[in-house]
């Protein structure tokens, strides 16, 4: 199979990206139909894809493709501000200025990396021991479960100002599911 | 009715959310961030290069000028594996990697047994005369890369677990992140440079990093899975197989003939290879390993890719005789199998041809240009608060610029010592990098920037020149060399060129883009 097929589902994506893009700038009575255009072309360009190289092959090279074509059209739509230009109204939200608590730093710090790993890992555990099916698909899943699961608890423990709450769903989730895990013992 | 509808509000595209939860989302992805960024940056920058790793190696060595040409033939590789016994007779495994589209080459490697500790793997290139030339060129540059890149060069396991959690870091990174970007479509497509510098690279980090997120949601998933799996299922065995992770793996390959280790010639692959083509008529055999090759219980396996799917393709197993034992499951087997199967390529890029190679080091460095801005959106906020953190702003920059300039000097370490192992560059690598971070005593960052970057020129370019005079001139004469020594040079000279302008101010890349005025007041 050529390279060159690969740009196949390359060309629809920098069709619908560029529709988007007009979609964007122009907020008259066709934008909804513009919008509609571009994300058929976006589809078209994952269907093209999986049709020309492959299920999975086709759609991932699509994705990427889209996303190439998207900083191609952010490329095209660059502004310089004058040097003395401030932040003003388009300056994004502020971090809330949590108050600095060595224990609660801390803590905080053990729930978002041992802590939610541990409740990550029980839960993929769990799914590959407790659920039905193939046990190298539970296996896979379950373990696909534990970096998701992990990046959510890390992202939430450092977010959530109640982190004695953070810490006791931790807790109760790593407890039962490492508990289910073990005590079940099997992959059959 | 009178007249004019009162017209609706429409609704927004993207949900909106409450400052408050978004100050909070905003204050984990900063901690967050900046607590690994040193970490997910060196992890991104040696990953996005790895995605060339095959191509760098070609580059990186003259590879003797011996070519197979002729058909896909069982008795040929019969003859050169009887061949290569000859000249290692102590070879327990052998390996024999086919002609593909992107390796010219027919090679064999033969192995000793593990417990065998007085010989050394050896590798051959074979014409189509079963004729063997020995590979002695060794490609330690491109070793030190991708394992910079999978393991940081730790031993026994830490440095997979430390770039999965890096991966987990990225992942968690990429949620937060998305929550706290209320503004994804009303600004999807806004990139505006100069002026007030926090806004720009909050556009940069932002555009970035929402248009590329189904890529880098791709690259941190199965980059944290592949770093994390010596863990998952060392627990795993431990819950299930009393701690045997060697029963868990088994799940995941194929059956084997019954071991026996009396002498006997080698398998019979013309058999093998009339039934491969039964089997996968679409499919090109890209490799065949034989484990205890000189035996009756010689354990055939025979990986055939096929044009249309993403895995390293399915693997199928015989005995010495061509009996067929049954297929690994890469391609046919069960789902967890199958999407086990492409997390590797689809980590590294290797399902596509060059268009996807080249998109992978692009949205890679995206991710890595991600990270950078992010801590320059943090150290310029800072800066607007009154609260300017000028140690840490020298440390980031070093740690941005040093790994260009490191890896310059590293190559042209590999290239003029010819070290046997790619660990004998860490010392050179890890001591550049720590130079980097000793000029931040005494060198302001943008000044540190420039310097940094212009080392980084100077290094590249001395490095194609290392390069030409040891590697691609002698290539030359011999007439071994291939696209891919003189495209390196090229895109390695494209590079220093990119690197050159970026150091002239008011250009609006790399890491530090300020207007000209903040640059004399700066430096």
């Amino acid at each position: 199979m050529s390279d060159w097929l690969d740009f196949i589902p390359f060309v629809p994506a920098l069709a619908g990206i560029f529709v988007l893009l007009l979609a964007w700038k122009q907020n008259d009575g066709w934008r909804p139909w513009r919008l509609l255009v571009a994300w058929a072309l976006l589809a078209t360009a994952l269907a093209v894809g999986w049709q020309a190289l492959g299920p999975v092959r086709g759609i991932f090279i699509g994705i990427t493709g889209i996303s190439i074509a998207a900083f191609l059209a952010v490329a095209t739509n660059v502004k310089i501000r004058p040097a003395k230009a401030v932040a003003g109204r388009d300056v994004a939200l502020e971090p809330s200025d949590r108050k600095r608590v060595a224990w609660r730093g801390w803590l905080r710090g053990f729930l978002a990396g041992p802590g939610s790993g541990i409740a990550a890992m029980g839960v993929g555990l769990m799914w590959a021991v407790c659920t039905p099916g193939a046990p190298q698909t539970r296996m896979v899943i379950g373990g696909l479960m534990v970096p998701v699961l992990w990046a959510g608890g890390m992202a939430w423990t450092l977010s959530d100002d109640k982190i004695i709450r953070a810490f006791l769903v931790l807790l109760g989730v790593s407890v039962v599911s490492l508990g289910a895990a073990f005590l079940k013992g099997t992959l059959s | 009715m009178n007249g004019k509808a009162k017209r609706q509000p429409s609704l927004p595209i993207w949900p909106r959310a409450h400052p408050p939860f978004v100050r909070a989302m905003l204050a984990g992805h900063s901690a967050l961030g900046l607590a690994f960024a040193a970490l997910i940056f060196l992890v991104c920058f040696s990953g996005s290069i790895a995605v060339f790793a095959p191509d760098l190696g070609d580059w990186e060595q003259a590879a003797p000028n011996v070519v197979y040409s002729g058909p896909l033939d069982g008795e040929h590789i019969s003859t050169i594996v009887q061949n290569g016994r000859k000249l290692a007779p102590w070879a327990e495994d052998a390996s024999i990697t086919l002609p593909s589209k992107t390796d010219r080459h027919l090679s064999l490697l033969l192995s000793p047994d593990l417990k065998d500790k007085a010989h050394e793997p050896k590798r051959w290139y074979a014409d189509s005369a079963g004729r063997l030339a020995e590979v002695t060129a060794q490609a330690p540059f491109t070793g030190f890369i991708a394992g910079l890149h999978t393991s940081l060069h730790l031993e026994g396991g830490v440095g997979g677990f430390i770039v999965g959690a890096a991966g987990v870091a990225l992942l968690s990174s990429l949620i937060s992140g998305l929550f706290s970007h209320p503004r994804v479509f009303r600004d999807a497509f806004n990139l505006r440079l100069g002026g007030h510098k926090r806004l720009q690279e909050v556009d940069i980090h932002n555009r970035l990093g929402v248009w590329a997120l189904p890529f880098h949601i791709l690259i941190s998933l199965s980059g944290a899975l592949l770093g994390l799996t010596i863990l998952i299922v060392g627990i795993l065995a431990l819950a299930v197989f009393k701690g045997d992770t060697q029963k868990a793996y088994a799940l995941f390959s194929g059956p084997h003939p019954v071991e026996d280790l009396r002498p006997a010639p080698v398998p019979d692959f013309q058999v093998i290879l009339a039934d491969i083509k039964i089997r996968a008529p679409q499919g090109q055999v890209a490799y065949i390993m034989v484990e205890h090759v000189g035996t009756v219980g010689a354990d055939v396996n025979v990986n055939v890719t096929t044009p249309t799917h993403a895995s390293r393709g399915e693997t199928y197993v015989y005995d010495r005789a061509g009996k067929y034992y049954g297929a690994w499951g890469n391609e046919t087997g069960t789902l967890g199998q199958r999407i086990y199967m492409v997390l590797a390529p689809l980590h590294f890029g290797s399902y596509g041809g060059w268009p996807v190679k080249i998109a992978y080091f692009l949205l890679g460095l995206s991710l890595t240009s991600v990270t950078s801005s992010g801590v320059a959106i943090w150290l310029a906020r800072r800066r607007d608060k009154g609260r300017p953190a000028p140690r840490f702003e020298r440390l980031w920059t070093a740690t941005v610029w040093s790994q260009p300039f490191a890896y310059a000097v590293s190559g042209i370490y590999a290239l003029l010592a010819h070290p046997a192992d790619d660990d004998q560059i860490i010392p050179i690598w890890a001591s550049v990098t720590a130079l980097s971070f000793l000029m931040t005593l005494f060198m302001p960052p943008v000044r540190l920037s420039l310097i940094l970057r212009g080392l980084a020129v100077a290094g590249l370019l001395a490095l194609v020149g290392v390069h030409m005079r040891e590697v691609l001139l002698p290539a030359l004469s011999g007439a071994q060399a291939t696209t891919m020594m003189w495209g390196g040079d090229i895109v390695m000279i494209a590079a220093a060129v990119l690197l050159a302008i970026s150091m002239k101010p008011n250009i609006v890349t790399g890491v530090h883009r300020i207007s000209h005025n903040q640059h004399r007041e700066r430096l």
